[in-house]
């Protein structure tokens, strides 16, 4: 990925998402036929097969976690334990991403918010991407 | 409808045999299933050989020093289905009339590798951002466990069960019986798995014969049938999927028990892929050996352990028996022909008329499975 230490690499490296407000919003493909929403953007409709009428759009920045775990053996690079899960958002999408918490402190159902940050360390230093923090009950559209 | 039948089988114990070439694991399988079938060189008309670490041209590789060179040799990879696969194309193969004797071979030598997770490819976006197979499985035990109740005790219930079964088996990679104190106890790989809810990496190879009911008899070779060979494929999802049931499990045993004319109830024994403990409860929902949401039950009951209604893995399966990846599909099917034909040791359902192998794997995101693949043999 990127050799320099000057500039952090990131995965996607096409950066998918929009930051504002503290708000991460990810980016994914609508398809202008069936409507389907996918995510990272696809080229070609993966549901109806449309070749064209990709459409981006702004993902919603909160979801619900439908399952996770915590790794305790990764490959090189990934700083053991991280917990990760499966997050669906409203447009249909589910997101496989690392959550900044405990596995302890996570339930099936929680609310979780994107966000951006190391993912794991490559040659040239972290690699960033998006991944989830937990939000605390009732605040699930107050994100700081 | 009969496609096939397998004339002779064998296999290598399985194991961590990192002083051994992969060439040489290969041709101990292919020589004793020859053997055991009653052919030799000459009556080979092909050979079909799965692998997913092996590399180019591994057919080739282990028939060289054979001589068996200059047949068709086909190499097939499909992850943890790539022997499964490759079996399949060899029942076709015989009952298109392509060729009269196949040799399918399994084989595999994952202590090259080094150890830890199985290394999955770079360009899917899951495994850029930490995903590995056990968290895969992980995930979908705990979603298994939030909707049926099911516990970590039950998947300790099916590593013990299998360790049970693993004591049984001299080919056996782990032949050691142990406590669900002893699973719950052992490491943490990925929340709710621990180690002993695992299957290891190793080394092995296992291969059988497949030629025609006709062939068989001129052979004077012991044979079981193969009623149904079937393989697919994951349905690709961007959106939900339901992670508490393996819907390509599910589509790929209907088709097989279609094939073959049966149901799950006529089954007597079956070799499924539990890669994981949580994996084999899922599967025997999948499978139809048990109702949704029963799983966990039926291992409570010691419906599919030694003496039960159903054994599965009497091998010790995937986590006992061993797991290199493209020869667990041809080692289940070994398994079901000694089973079948009452050579099984200590390990045999007794009056063994019917048996199930399932195998299916890959991890790729957005899809439940990469391959997988469902046989069924009879007596």
């Amino acid at each position: 990925m990127n050799g320099g230490t000057s500039s952090p690499a990131y995965f996607p490296a096409s950066r998918p998402w929009t930051e504002a407000g503290g708000m991460v919003r990810l980016h994914g493909s609508k398809c202008a036929r069936c409507g389907v929403v996918a995510f990272p953007p696809h080229p070609m409709c993966p549901s109806c097969g449309a070749e064209r009428g990709q459409h981006v759009v702004e993902l919603s920045g909160v979801g619900t976690l439908y399952t996770f775990s915590e790794i305790h053996i990764a490959p090189k690079g990934f700083a053991t334990p991280y917990a990760v899960g499966y997050v669906d958002l409203p447009e249909g999408v589910r997101l496989f991403g690392q959550i900044d918490a405990k596995a302890s402190e996570l339930k099936i159902g929680q609310q979780v918010a994107v966000t951006l940050g190391p993912v794991r360390a490559d040659t040239g230093g972290a690699v960033i991407s998006y991944k989830f923090k937990a939000l605390a009950e009732g605040n699930a559209k107050g994100i700081a | 409808m009969t496609l096939a039948v397998i004339a002779g089988a064998g296999m290598t114990k399985f194991g961590k045999q990192a002083e051994r070439t992969i060439e040489d694991i290969g041709r101990e399988a292919l020589i004793a299933a020859m053997k055991d079938a009653g052919v030799d060189r000459a009556g080979i008309d092909e050979v079909l050989c799965g692998s997913s670490y092996g590399g180019p041209l591994i057919g080739q590789r282990i028939l060289r020093d054979l001589g068996m060179t200059g047949i068709p040799i086909t190499n097939v990879e499909n992850a943890c289905s790539s022997g499964a696969a490759a079996l399949r194309e060899a029942c076709w193969a015989v009952k298109a009339g392509r060729a009269d004797v196949v040799a399918v071979l399994g084989v595999e030598k994952l202590t090259k590798l080094g150890g830890g997770t199985l290394p999955l490819e770079p360009t899917d976006v899951e495994v850029n951002l930490g995903n590995v197979m056990p968290a895969v499985y992980a995930m979908r035990a705990r979603r298994y466990m939030h909707e049926t109740g099911a516990t970590a005790r039950h998947l300790a219930m099916i590593a013990v069960k299998a360790h049970e079964y693993g004591a049984r088996n001299p080919n056996a990679q782990f032949q050691n019986r142990i406590t669900i104190d002893d699973v719950m106890a052992s490491r943490m790989v990925a929340d709710p798995l621990t180690l002993y809810m695992c299957c290891p990496t190793g080394d092995g190879a296992a291969a059988v014969i497949v030629t025609s009911e006709k062939r068989a008899r001129e052979l004077g070779a012991k044979t079981v049938r193969v009623e149904a060979s079937v393989l697919q494929s994951g349905l690709y999802k961007t959106g939900f999927r339901d992670m508490a049931s393996s819907e390509l499990t599910e589509r790929t045993s209907r088709l097989a028990y279609e094939a073959a004319g049966i149901g799950p109830q006529d089954v007597s024994l079956a070799e499924v892929h539990d890669a994981f403990a949580s994996a084999e409860i899922m599967y025997y929902e999948a499978l139809g050996l048990c109702h949704k949401g029963e799983g966990a039950a039926m291992i409570e009951r010691g419906d599919s352990g030694p003496g039960g209604r159903q054994p599965v893995n009497p091998s010790g399966g995937l986590a006992c028996r061993g797991h290199p990846v493209g020869a667990t599909g041809v080692a289940q099917i070994v398994e079901a022909v000694w089973q079948l034909r009452g050579e099984a040791g200590e390990r045999q359902v007794p009056g063994a008329k019917v048996a199930l192998t399932h195998c299916t794997g890959g991890g790729i995101s957005g899809l439940d499975h990469g391959a997988c693949s469902v046989h069924v043999l009879t007596s």
